[in-house]
């Protein structure tokens, strides 16, 4: 009889030491919002406002069912900003961010996704940041109303 | 098994209109100018001095200057409507040692706007010309001394100082 | 005795046996292992969310200039046929924003002739040379305004203006004035 069941129990061993193995199954819940979602730059006097601040953002997130895993949060922009066939590089963009950390400050880029944050396992609660952006002013900005996307992710791999 | 649960969505694209319109944009500023125009006189003698050779009172009544006219060169900034004095007044009479000849026997006449014949003296300056306003003139004196029998030997000298005045 | 029963209908199965059911019993495990191990590797997560940046730059202009008077004074106009401004040059400084590809122009404009009561100075007698990128010579007038400089584009820029009035022997005496008015033009 134990010859007979032998190889069905080795399977069942095999398939408990792979249950046991294998990372353990997690529903990862990620929550994210931006508000608001425009970042305005105000028309001002490069001589009197060499750097101008756009109204601050927050930053919504949750990070559930990571375990130990670690989350980022990154920021890239489409493009450089443009009004027409006149541009801003976006590298002109920079902003700082509270709490530092997990957030910290950057130079925006359309070509690298930027760190705004990370940290590793749960953010259990949702958590708000604030972040200002600001554009370094200068009087070769030609005028127009320029606008760019700047897509933020949370990831948590 | 995972799961993605969205939160609020919003995928709102604004466009904030300008606080003002783009428009054009102009400014100005302002600079004084000012210029001093002083009275000013300056004048110049094509010669400084006048010579008249020995001549036969019969042949020659006057003597004309060897130099030929003198050519005389005035210039003056005085306001508007003044006039510009050129006078010239000789310091005595012709002289030679002792001996003298009336420097009233010195005469000369003239070309150019503004320029006069006169005689010379020794008591009070006599005009050579004359001008309204600001310029710069230029005319010609030819000298002549009156010859005479009576005149002593010997070489004779005598100063005349010009001056012009730019009030 | 069969771990799987036979099915009617089921040929192949019902064929197997002890042995072909200890083969399925396998295979089975073996599908649900790897899907097992499968699923456990698919946790990565990632959530997206676009904001806007905008910027409104507008037309501006800005002119600066070192000395907002110019003097002459008197001189010889045989020694000084043209009169420096005591002071030296006027630095200038002009920021301008514009649409790009359009012209900054800066131009200047006497009020008048020079005047000292009744009497006057030409305004043309009022020369000027220049220094800097964009900067050009020029002659003063009342009737119209004359290019001081021009450029391409926003930006900001310096240069020099030297005047001079030419000197004459017609001139009456007298202190003259006249105001000249720069204009800074960001289309």
């Amino acid at each position: 009889m134990s010859r007979r069941y032998s190889p069905i129990l080795a399977v069942c061993a095999a398939l408990g030491f792979i249950l046991l193995a294998a990372p353990a199954v997690r529903a990862q819940t990620l929550t994210l919002s931006i508000a608001p979602s425009t970042i305005a730059f105000a028309n001002a006097d490069p001589d009197t406002t060499p750097s101008i601040a756009a109204p601050s953002i927050t930053v919504s997130y949750r990070v559930r069912g990571n375990a130990s895993g670690a989350w980022r949060i990154t920021l890239v922009a489409s493009g450089d900003l443009t009004a027409g066939s006149a541009t801003i590089p976006i590298t002109n963009v920079t902003w700082t961010a509270t709490p530092a950390p997990p957030f910290q400050s950057g130079t925006m880029s359309r070509t690298l996704a930027q760190t705004l944050a990370s940290g590793s396992g749960n953010v259990q609660q949702s958590t708000n940041a604030t972040v200002v952006f600001r554009l370094s002013n200068s009087w070769t900005h030609n005028a127009g109303t320029y606008s760019a996307s700047i897509v933020f992710t949370l990831t948590a791999p | 098994m995972t799961t993605i649960r969205r939160s609020l969505f919003g995928l709102v694209l604004v466009a904030l209109a300008a606080a003002q319109a783009l428009g054009a944009a102009s400014t100005t500023s302002n600079v004084t100018v000012s210029a001093t125009v002083a009275a000013t006189a300056k004048l110049s003698l094509s010669s400084s001095t006048v010579s008249f050779a020995n001549a036969d009172p019969d042949a020659t009544p006057s003597i004309t200057a060897t130099e030929g006219a003198i050519t005389i060169t005035a210039k003056g900034k005085t306001s508007t409507g003044s006039t510009i004095t050129l006078t010239v007044l000789a310091a005595d009479d012709l002289k030679s040692g002792t001996d003298s000849i009336a420097i009233t026997n010195l005469t000369w006449t003239s070309s150019g706007a503004g320029f006069v014949a006169g005689t010379m003296n020794k008591s009070s300056a006599q005009s050579v010309a004359s001008w309204t306003n600001s310029g710069s003139r230029a005319g010609t004196q030819t000298y002549a001394l009156a010859n005479s029998w009576s005149y002593p030997t010997g070489s004779y000298t005598a100063t005349a100082t010009y001056t012009l005045t730019a009030p | 005795m069969s771990v799987i029963q036979a099915v009617p209908g089921a040929p192949t199965l019902h064929r197997l046996g002890y042995h072909g059911g200890v083969m399925r019993v396998w295979a089975v495990s073996l599908v649900v292992a790897a899907l097992l191990v499968a699923g456990a590797l698919v946790d990565a997560a990632s959530l997206s969310r676009t904001a806007t940046a905008t910027a409104t730059i507008n037309a501006v202009a800005r002119l600066t200039l070192s000395s907002t008077s110019l003097a002459f004074p008197d001189t010889d106009p045989d020694t000084t046929p043209a009169i420096p401004a005591s002071g030296g040059a006027i630095t200038i400084t002009a920021k301008a924003r514009t649409t790009i590809g359009d012209t900054v122009t800066l131009v200047v404009q006497a009020a008048d002739d020079l005047r000292s009561g009744l009497d006057t100075i030409l305004a043309t007698q009022l020369r000027w040379t220049s220094t800097g990128t964009g900067f050009v010579a020029g002659t003063m007038s009342k009737t119209a305004a004359q290019s001081v400089a021009s450029w391409t584009s926003s930006g900001a820029w310096s240069g020099t203006q030297s005047y001079t009035l030419l000197n004459s022997w017609t001139y009456a005496t007298g202190t003259y004035s006249t105001t000249l008015t720069y204009t800074l033009t960001a289309p």
